[in-house]
């Protein structure tokens, strides 16, 4: 995108007033996408993003600008201008730039923008068919491939030696969501999206006309359930997509960019208990091909599995280069951002809280009354109180150790310290969902992740009135 | 960039009608924590989109990369998309509006004012948050500027231009009163910096964080239920994205059949008014339609759906100028939404309720909502109501409810109108009752 000589005559002109790091992170990204709706294409869309963007570290100071003009007159002034708002002398003098070095982790066979539009049409079609068949009630269904490619390269400059770094990213997801029309004007939508960093083969190897038939399903499903109860409950959250409560309850406090300014609930909870003992969990950028997963961070960091939570006792955060400062810990490859337009910050990739002992089904078993939580719609959180929430999307009473009938409208509330202390059974079945995540450096692609657990109690909020 | 070169060549290639429009932002933002400046950004991008007829079918691709290649890639695109698509015959590109009401809504003062004023504004408004409590033990400051310009060409000889700017300063308190840390954000959008009171931002800030120690939850049931003005909005927006004719068309808009019937109670009155000269100000559609105020709902009756050209045109009606880029098709979406505030003050519109709760926070509705159905569920945050006074905090709780028998639940909005930062102008809501989950 742009040369060495260039890069460096940049990278020199943002570190002359005593900047203590500098970086250029340039990005050419490419869009596509495939949209059906009931069955016809809607359409079919390309788009194409293009800048750098350059940031300069002087101790706890950042200063970050982006351009989508890669023109060197351009990258000067950009660099000169973010320059001067130090005051100091030049520390470091770029030298020499040497090719930075990381292991692929997400090794792709068929290259997606390689598929042609037919193929990913009759995938998408196929798709369609399968939901269409589950009954006559789904009065709508959408069906959409995103693939995305970004051709990235970092340059890091932290001495006179500073490094380059040139990788791919390429994503892929599919999309479906049916709604199903009932009796009085009621109307349900269900939703699935499987993806991953990985190429046509992922596509080739998913069951896409059972998982279409699993969207339209629910929505029927959804047209006769009754609304959830509200109150304090037991609640039995299943795996895979189940993860986002850890996510977020627990994951966006335990990212530097909250914990770095004492901003956090588990600020200064390095070596103490926020868990309950039978609960561990990581963050891992490095699992092959996940939907979350790079081979480097975004400022050149190589990604790592990284290690949060060991038998309740919290021991790790995840760490950017800047909030790593504050905290005094080495960046371990979180740095993520949607494009050059954010500034990269500490974020998840693959989190999920690690496989216990238990069966699932004995954790039913267990259960005499309460909410079973299939999947939930999505949450949010307030790192420095802990507060969050959660939208189920299909949950069921439990009631004398059995799944009974199927409950929506269901929101679980409560505090991430009292969330994790509160699980008193972890399944030994670990799965991942995949999701997007939006936070202080944009929207990025996430798993999240963990076997089926139990909560001993949490708030429930239904219009369904009392639990019998 | 010369586009009549992009018309030319794209017609060349069989694309017998199109459209360009180029987007240009620059901003500058500042944040301090701990009395330094911690972040500070200088940006500017620049986008183009483009879209056409070819043989008959409508195709788009937008890039932010120009150069040489920009024409060739983006007409390419429009091909290939077109090609494939399989939805009826698009529309013609528009010809134009017999009127356009254009007004000036770039602040060169604001441009004027030196960034050292800002700053020193904003290092003030971080020192007066800490200095109204002593409970506050740590402040985010912030400071954007931001100015953004549009062009609309097409090769009908349609050619509108549109440039704004405004400025924000925000702040984030944490308050600790060694028992628990309770957390406010306050924002103030504007262009002109006369408005600015940092003053009464800090006090605002500092006072919702503080209100919030020792909440505590409520017992489940139904309450006569107040939602504070930007509460209220978020359920606004959700109602008017089932005013969209597409959704209506496509059977999964709640509102579909109820177009001059009564879908709400009499005290909802919503305006769409782009033409009010401020920040939202717009005075033309991604079509290229001219915009114009217009009542979407009057005393709870529905007078209209918000329409692009194609669902107009299946409606046999004319567009209101609602036309707006939605990922590579035109789809459809409004600006500056007035609701009409009622006679009473605050304290008169809650003086009748015995208990009831104040709503002012909300969390979880984007996904806790289903648009479709009017079915939402989400976790709450404010004060009870304890006969006719606001009373002690409120947190954890969740509201749920269905949207359209909540609207027609309202009893009323109180005088006092305020505009969001989504730019929706409106006062506090009262809902007769609404389901609280607590204990």
């Amino acid at each position: 995108m742009i040369s060495n000589a260039l890069a460096k005559e940049v990278l020199n002109a943002a570190l002359a007033t005593g900047g203590d790091y500098a970086e250029i992170y340039l990005e050419q990204s490419d869009v596509e996408s495939i949209v059906l709706d009931s069955g016809k294409i809607e359409t079919v869309g390309t788009r194409q993003g293009y800048g750098a963007g350059i940031r300069i570290l002087q101790k706890f100071r950042s200063v970050y600008g982006y351009t989508s003009d890669l023109s060197k007159k351009s990258l000067i002034k950009l660099a000169t201008d973010l320059s001067a708002s130090f005051e100091g002398e030049r520390q470091i003098e770029v030298k020499n730039i040497t090719k930075g070095k990381f292991k692929n982790v997400n090794p792709i066979k068929t290259h997606l923008m390689d598929v042609s539009a037919d193929t990913r049409i009759a995938y998408l079609k196929e798709c369609y068919e399968a939901t269409k068949s589950v009954d006559p009630r789904i009065v709508r269904i959408q069906d959409a491939l995103n693939f995305w490619k970004k051709n990235i390269r970092i340059y890091v400059a932290e001495n006179e030696n500073a490094k380059v770094f040139d990788t791919v990213e390429e994503r892929g997801r599919l999309v479906m969501v049916a709604i199903a029309a009932g009796e009085n004007n009621s109307i349900e939508t269900s939703f699935e999206g499987p993806g991953a960093s990985n190429g046509w083969e992922y596509f080739q190897s998913l069951d896409h006309k059972a998982k279409a038939i699993e969207v339209g399903k629910k929505a029927i499903a959804l047209l006769s359930a009754k609304e959830c109860p509200s109150g304090q409950f037991t609640v039995v959250i299943a795996n895979g997509w189940g993860g986002v409560l850890f996510h977020e309850a627990c994951g966006h406090p335990l990212e530097a960019t909250a914990t770095a300014k004492g901003l956090s609930v588990f600020s200064n909870s390095i070596g103490k208990q926020i868990a309950s003992p039978i609960v561990s969990a990581w963050d891992d950028g490095t699992i092959e091909n996940a939907w979350g997963s790079n081979s480097i961070d975004t400022e050149g960091v190589p990604t790592k599995k990284n290690e949060l939570i060991r038998d309740g006792i919290c021991v790790g955060f995840m760490v950017d280069r800047f909030n790593g400062r504050r905290l005094n810990m080495a960046p371990n490859g979180t740095a993520r951002r949607e494009s050059y337009k954010y500034a990269p910050t500490s974020r998840m990739s693959n989190t999920y809280i690690a496989a216990g002992k238990d069966n699932p089904e004995d954790i039913i078993k267990d259960t005499k009354l309460g909410i079973y939580v299939a999947n939930f719609g999505g949450g949010s959180v307030e790192p420095t109180t802990g507060q969050f929430n959660f939208s189920a999307s299909e949950a069921y009473i439990i009631r004398d150790g059995k799944i009974c009938e199927m409950v929506k409208g269901c929101t679980l509330i409560g505090t991430g310290q009292e969330v994790l202390m509160n699980i008193d059974r972890v399944g030994n079945d670990l799965a991942l969902g995949q999701g997007n995540c939006g936070s202080a450096s944009g929207s990025i692609p996430v798993n999240v992740g963990q076997p089926t657990i139990r909560l001993s109690k949490i708030t429930v909020g239904g219009r369904g009135g009392e639990l019998k | 960039m010369n586009f009549d070169k992009f018309f030319q060549l794209a017609k060349e290639a069989g694309i017998t009608e199109s459209q360009i429009q180029i987007g240009r932002s620059t901003s500058t933002s500042i944040d301090l924590f701990h009395h330094e400046i911690e972040n500070y950004s200088v940006n500017s991008s620049q986008s183009v989109i483009a879209c056409g007829i070819y043989n008959g079918k409508f195709g788009s691709a937008r890039t932010e990369k120009l150069d040489k290649d920009t024409f060739p890639y983006l007409i390419n695109k429009i091909i290939l998309a077109a090609s494939k698509i399989e939805k009826e015959d698009a529309q013609p590109l528009f010809e134009g509006s017999n009127k356009y009401h254009k007004k000036n809504v770039f602040n060169a003062e604001l441009e004027a004012i030196p960034l050292s004023k800002k700053l020193e504004d904003l290092k003030k408004l971080e020192n007066l948050v800490y200095e109204q409590d002593k409970r506050v033990n740590e402040v985010e400051a912030g400071f954007a500027e931001i100015s953004t310009a549009s062009e609309f060409y097409n090769s009908h000889g349609l050619k509108l231009k549109q440039k704004r700017n405004y400025y924000y300063f925000s702040a984030y308190a944490v308050a600790n009163d060694g028992k628990e840390s309770k957390t406010n954000y306050e924002a103030f959008l504007e262009s002109d910096y006369s408005k600015l009171n940092l003053e009464e931002m800090a006090k605002k800030v500092v006072t919702g964080a503080i209100a919030k120690f020792g909440g505590d939850t409520i017992e489940s049931k139904k309450y006569p239920t107040v939602l504070r003005y930007d509460i209220c909005s978020a359920f606004i927006s959700a109602f008017l994205s089932s005013t969209i004719a597409d959704e209506v068309q496509r059977h999964s808009s709640l509102l579909e059949g109820k177009l001059n019937t009564k879908v709400a109670s009499s005290k909802l009155t919503i305006e769409e008014k782009p033409l009010v000269k401020n920040i939202f100000f717009t005075y033309f559609d991604d079509e290229g339609v001219a915009t114009y105020n217009k009542a979407i709902v009057k005393n709870g009756v529905l007078k209209t759906y918000l329409y692009n050209r194609e669902t107009a045109a299946k409606d046999g009606v004319e567009s209101t100028g609602n036309g707006a880029w939605e990922g590579s098709k035109i789809g459809t979406s409004y600006n500056s939404i007035y609701v009409k505030p009622g006679k009473q003050s605050f304290e008169e519109l809650i003086a009748p309720i015995e208990d009831g709760v104040y709503i002012t926070d909300i969390m979880g509705l984007g996904t806790g909502m289903n648009t479709r159905s009017g079915d939402f569920s989400c976790q709450a945050e404010g004060f009870r109501i304890r006969n006719g006074k606001l009373a002690e905090p409120l947190n954890l709780i969740t509201l749920s409810g269905n949207l359209l028998k909540m609207f027609k639940d309202l009893k009323g909005f109180s005088k006092e109108a305020k505009m969001t930062l989504g730019g929706t102008c409106l006062a506090d809501a009262y809902i007769k009752s609404m389901n609280i989950g607590g204990k």
